[in-house]
């Protein structure tokens, strides 16, 4: 069953996370920003947004996968592929 | 797979030199687990112990943290020995460690330091320093690495 307001949490969540991480504002962190060009993210903050998930969501991304998250929107998406929700 | 690497295999692995290089020789390579354990014998003819401190040798904890970054870049030489023959930078991003005991002339430090997150462009450690099995500092490290393209 869908739970919207859970997945809003979890996104906001994320967005707070990514934002401070690559020291935005969480306004700035918008759905589909991309990491590299919009959000001046590099492959350390990108490993770090990684492993912090990973310890908050207990998952493992595999990082393989990495280079496939290039915005929160599709960070949310295999959160939610790997959580199996 | 070599399980150990001497100083010279460090030095083909490692940019930094004297006075800068602070592993002697590593003693294991587990790649099953993404571990590397690592020693820096500490010397009273170690240079820093000039200044730091006249009468009262303690090795500095920035230069434990840095002999953990250098376990790192060898860490990922092990588990990535492709990237790493192309000679790329390694840039330290950020540092949490905390210094549980002092470090001394005589001493041989032990660092254990394991793969959290490693891709071919960065990567995350955890690393453990220790003498005779007590803690003398522990945390975490992230770096990048970086590759110049060829003409």
């Amino acid at each position: 069953m869908e739970k919207p307001i859970e997945e809003q949490k979890v996104k906001e969540e994320l967005r707070e996370l990514i934002a401070e991480i690559a020291e935005l504002e969480p306004e700035e962190v918008t759905d589909d920003a991309i990491f590299t060009d919009d959000l001046g993210v590099d492959s350390m903050m990108a490993l770090e947004i990684v492993a912090k998930i990973e310890k908050k969501h207990k998952v493992v991304i595999p990082e393989e996968k990495i280079p496939e998250i290039t915005s929160l929107q599709k960070v949310f998406d295999m959160l939610k592929a790997l959580s199996g929700k | 797979m070599e399980k150990q690497w001497n100083i010279e295999k460090i030095q083909q692995v490692l940019p930094q030199r004297y006075p800068f290089l602070f592993v002697d020789r590593v003693i294991d390579i587990d790649r099953e687990n993404s571990q590397i354990t690592c020693i820096k014998n500490v010397s009273i003819n170690d240079y820093f112990f000039e200044g730091h401190f006249p009468g009262n040798p303690v090795m500095p904890g920035a230069l434990i943290i840095e002999a953990m970054a250098q376990s790192g870049i060898l860490l990922y030489s092990a588990l990535k020995p492709e990237q790493s023959k192309k000679n790329p930078d390694y840039l330290l991003g950020t540092v949490d460690v905390k210094f549980k005991n002092p470090v001394k002339a005589g001493d041989c430090l032990l660092i254990r330091t394991k793969k959290i997150k490693l891709t071919e462009t960065a990567g995350i450690v955890e690393s453990r320093a220790e003498v005779n099995d007590r803690l003398a500092a522990k945390g975490t490290l992230s770096f990048g690495v970086v590759f110049f393209k060829e003409d």
